[in-house]
């Protein structure tokens, strides 16, 4: 049995069952790893489809914990209050709020280089602002679903770099210029392009009328204790090394969802928790089906027979290729996407400046966090603004992440 | 109110959990096992390397530390396999060393498994095998095949942003590869600790030459290459051209100045010994790989990697041969003897002299099982 | 910090665990019972 068969074989199977008997896209993964595996004559390789989701066990953990921090901050009042500030100092400023509305959402992005926290955290921030502004739930969401991307590209971290990086020897040095490069048109343009005709200059009236209650009076600066700590840290453990410690972003989350206990209104943390673990179980799940999924293309030689076919085309169409197979892949993670097929791309252009070509694909593979099944960016962006169908999300990020690898191609 | 079947259902699910759990298990513990090894008669002692700094013992990343020689006072040789426990080849050739080699001047210390702890497991969505046999005249040897980084069982939970004890910025996950985390920290996370270790060890045993065995994917530049440190840059010229006349092609590299934490780097910049790693190519962890097979790890054979090499995408040959192990084996042992007769060459005062090291020609000729012990206890 | 995550681990698998006696559909009891496997494995520290 070839590669090839097995591999058309496991999208078939998954086709099959996600589409036809509409088990949710999670299982439908596990189970097309399984048949898999089967065909490819492994057997019920069931330690390798364990092994395959642990791929994915860290950023499981940051979206279960960041999605219990969200939770917290809608329920104890910190989310409103930060609206209603934002609403009353931006709301005869079109540009002014855009700008800073696309920085805000960029921000957690480009200092933990995850676009999942972004979302669910400064994103979480911005979406009411913006839809009582007049931007409708998808734009909102598209626009907050760009804007963690290009931070998880932009300068400090860019981990997608330093990914590739790892695999030619290449020292995360030298990159902030080249990559500001690519990201500042890109936001600036984004934002301005999904935003700046819908968003209404309201008049004081109006404003008011859209104000959601703030609960700073109440209870005073102590609301603003969990962002301020959860943001600190994040900043802190890439800018300050070795001053703040480095505890991770999970355990970030998890502690600024402690302080939101007692720093709001009242909450029961535990249904809390019940209510994040809920909406986040079926992107758990599906990363979960991922990881297997990947594991058993590896084993079966599947995997290595698309990195070879995309390697061996012609110089005009490998960036064809890279334009479309890094995001595609993508759709499996853009980490994995950098890794996989990143790597062998810079080697394949190793004649071209090894900095710029790594900053370039690193927006490429970025780009791969819109791609459905995973689409974690757009998926939360499309939970944050409570969209149910984060295709029509995505269909407003195709002109901006269009664009992006077209600026490549310039670079 | 939820009905009794539903709770039924839920109870039959977290069974189901339970019992995957408890199949997939075994397999998991089975990495734990150490294969035995068997030294040759010329081992002066075994040493473990917790008794270099005592802060790595009872933790996974302390391992065995065999030490050759020392009667007769030359040169002193640290020779480490299993870095990365994704390169068969070098572990091997540090394991055919220690099962074959006598030392009559000077010393040898072999540290065959360098990051004991990535041994026990395998990396996520590489699908590779579990590990692989060698046949020896007696039976077949199994060997572990693991991960290029520590166990996160062992050291978890990964920074986010890593930044290693040279200063460098890295992606969390390179916290756990050893070849990124010299000279180490007394105090650091685990995988620095065994760094740590292995710069005591070159100080405790004034280590004069320091070889790091490693393997890298074809389709990686710095392959089938001794990477030097400035210290060794005579030793590492001068055994070129010997190497090139037995028919072995290296490339020569050395070691980049901004790329810290690296063996060949901080190993030469804070013991100021001579530090080369050797790189052979190895298509089993290249990202082209086709199906995880024995034949890919033992034969080194694959069709992806042949095609890859006619578009040019290789920095090695690559043919329907392949490259076995054997031969891969046969580069270390070749560069690692020629290194020590031009270390004797440069360095008259410090002479090593070892004898019944297994010869490259005759491993590529008879393969690497005919220089192991057989299975079983001598 | 390896006992911090440790506890995070215990504290989302006891979530987990309510959670799916909470659930009423099948097929996300389903996708709870795979993500638990995960868990329950590096819980009892085995991967």
């Amino acid at each position: 049995m070839s590669e090839a068969a097995i591999f058309l074989f496991m999208i078939a199977t998954f086709a099959l069952l996600a589409m036809v008997l509409k088990l949710p896209i999670g299982v439908s993964l596990v189970f097309s790893a399984l048949a898999g595996s089967l065909l490819g004559g492994e057997g019920v390789a069931l330690h390798h489809l364990v092994e395959g989701s642990f791929g994915y066990f860290d950023t499981i953990l940051i979206i279960v914990t960041a999605m219990i921090f969200m939770k917290v901050l809608q329920e104890s009042g910190i989310l409103d209050t930060v609206t209603a500030i934002l609403l009353k100092s931006f709301y005869r400023r079109k540009v002014a709020l855009l700008l800073t509305v696309m920085a805000l959402v960029m921000f957690p992005g480009m200092i933990t280089g995850s676009s999942t926290t972004a979302v669910l955290s400064t994103g979480a921030l911005v979406a009411p602002v913006l839809m009582k502004m007049g931007l409708s739930r998808v734009k909102t969401g598209a626009l907050i679903a760009m804007g963690a991307i290009l931070g998880m590209i932009a300068p400090p971290v860019n981990i997608l770099v330093m990914i590739m990086g790892g695999g030619v020897d290449m020292p995360y040095v030298g990159f902030t210029l080249p990559l500001l490069i690519i990201v500042i048109p890109l936001a600036v343009s984004t934002s301005l392009w999904l935003g700046y005709k819908n968003i209404k200059i309201i008049e004081y009236k109006q404003m008011k009328e859209v104000l959601p209650e703030s609960f700073f009076k109440k209870y005073g600066f102590r609301l603003y204790l969990p962002l301020i700590i959860v943001i600190g840290l994040l900043l802190g453990q890439s800018l300050m090394p070795g001053i703040i410690p480095d505890i991770g972003i999970p355990a970030i989350f998890l502690l600024g969802s402690f302080l939101g206990i007692f720093c709001g209104k009242p909450l029961n943390i535990l249904k809390t928790t019940q209510k994040a673990i809920e909406e986040s179980m079926p992107i758990l799940c599906i990363l979960v089906g991922v990881g297997m999924f990947i594991q058993i293309m590896t084993l079966t030689g599947a995997r290595g027979w698309i990195v070879t076919s995309f390697l061996s085309f012609p110089p005009l169409l490998l960036y064809l290729g890279i334009a479309t197979s890094m995001p595609l892949f993508g759709a499996v993670s853009s980490f994995g996407s950098a890794s996989i097929l990143g790597v062998p791309f810079i080697l394949a252009l190793i004649d071209k400046n090894a900095i710029l070509t790594s900053s370039a694909l690193s927006a490429v593979a970025g780009l791969g966090d819109l791609m459905p099944p995973t689409a974690l960016a757009g998926i939360f962006a499309a939970q944050v603004v409570g969209e149910a169908n984060y295709f029509k999300v995505l269909r407003f990020c195709l002109m901006p992440a269009l664009f992006a690898p077209l600026l490549d191609k310039l670079i | 109110m939820k009905g009794l079947k539903d709770r039924l259902i839920s109870g039959l699910l977290l069974l189901l959990s339970l019992a995957l759990c408890f199949f997939s298990t075994q397999k998991f513990r089975e990495q734990h096992k150490k294969e035995t090894l068997f030294p040759s008669g010329g081992l002066a002692s075994r040493e473990m390397l917790s008794s270099y700094f005592p802060g790595l013992i009872d933790t996974p990343g302390d391992t065995e530390v065999y030490i050759y020689g020392g009667q007769n006072p030359g040169g002193n040789i640290l020779i480490l396999g299993g870095a990365h426990p994704n390169e068969p080849a070098g572990y091997v050739t540090a394991v055919l060393l220690i099962e074959n080699i006598q030392v009559s001047q000077g010393k040898i210390i072999v540290i065959p498994r360098a990051n004991n702890s990535g041994f026990t497991h395998s990396e996520p969505q590489e699908g590779n095998l579990r590990g692989y046999s060698l046949e020896t005249p007696g039976g077949k040897r199994f060997f572990r095949f693991g991960s290029r980084l520590t166990n996160p069982i062992h050291q978890w939970p990964d920074p986010t942003l890593y930044i290693n004890p040279s200063g460098q910025k890295l992606s969390g996950q390179e916290s756990r590869n050893l070849n990124r985390c010299y000279p180490g920290k007394p105090k650091g996370y685990l995988t620095e600790k065994i760094a740590f270790a292995i710069m005591e060890i070159i100080k405790k045993e004034k280590i004069d030459l320091a070889i790091d065995l490693h393997e890298a994917a074809p389709e990686y530049p710095v392959v089938n290459a001794i990477v030097f440190h400035e210290n060794s840059a005579e030793l590492a010229s001068y055994s070129l051209m010997e190497l090139q006349q037995i028919g072995f092609e290296f490339r020569l590299e050395l070691s980049p100045n901004n790329l810290r934490g690296l063996s060949h780097r901080e190993w030469g910049d804070h013991a100021q010994v001579m530090a080369i790693l050797l790189e052979t190519a190895n298509p089993s962890q290249g990202r082209l790989k086709g199906k995880s097979s024995l034949s890919l790890i033992i034969e080194g054979k694959d069709r992806n990697y042949s095609k890859a090499a006619k578009f040019g995408l290789l920095f090695v040959p690559f043919d329907g041969e392949g490259i076995p192990i054997k031969l891969r084996v046969a580069r270390h042992l070749a560069a690692i003897k020629i290194l020590l007769s031009s270390f004797n060459e440069l360095n008259p005062e410090k002479r090593i002299e070892v004898n019944h090291m297994p010869s490259s020609s005759q491993v590529k000729l008879k393969g690497i099982g005919q220089f192991l012990c057989p299975p079983y206890r001598k | 910090m390896f006992i911090v995550y440790h506890l995070i681990i215990f504290y989302l698998v006891s979530h987990f665990i309510w959670y799916l006696f909470r659930e009423n559909e099948f097929w996300k009891r389903v996708s709870v019972a795979l993500v638990l496997i995960m868990f329950l494995l590096r819980l009892f520290l085995i991967k």
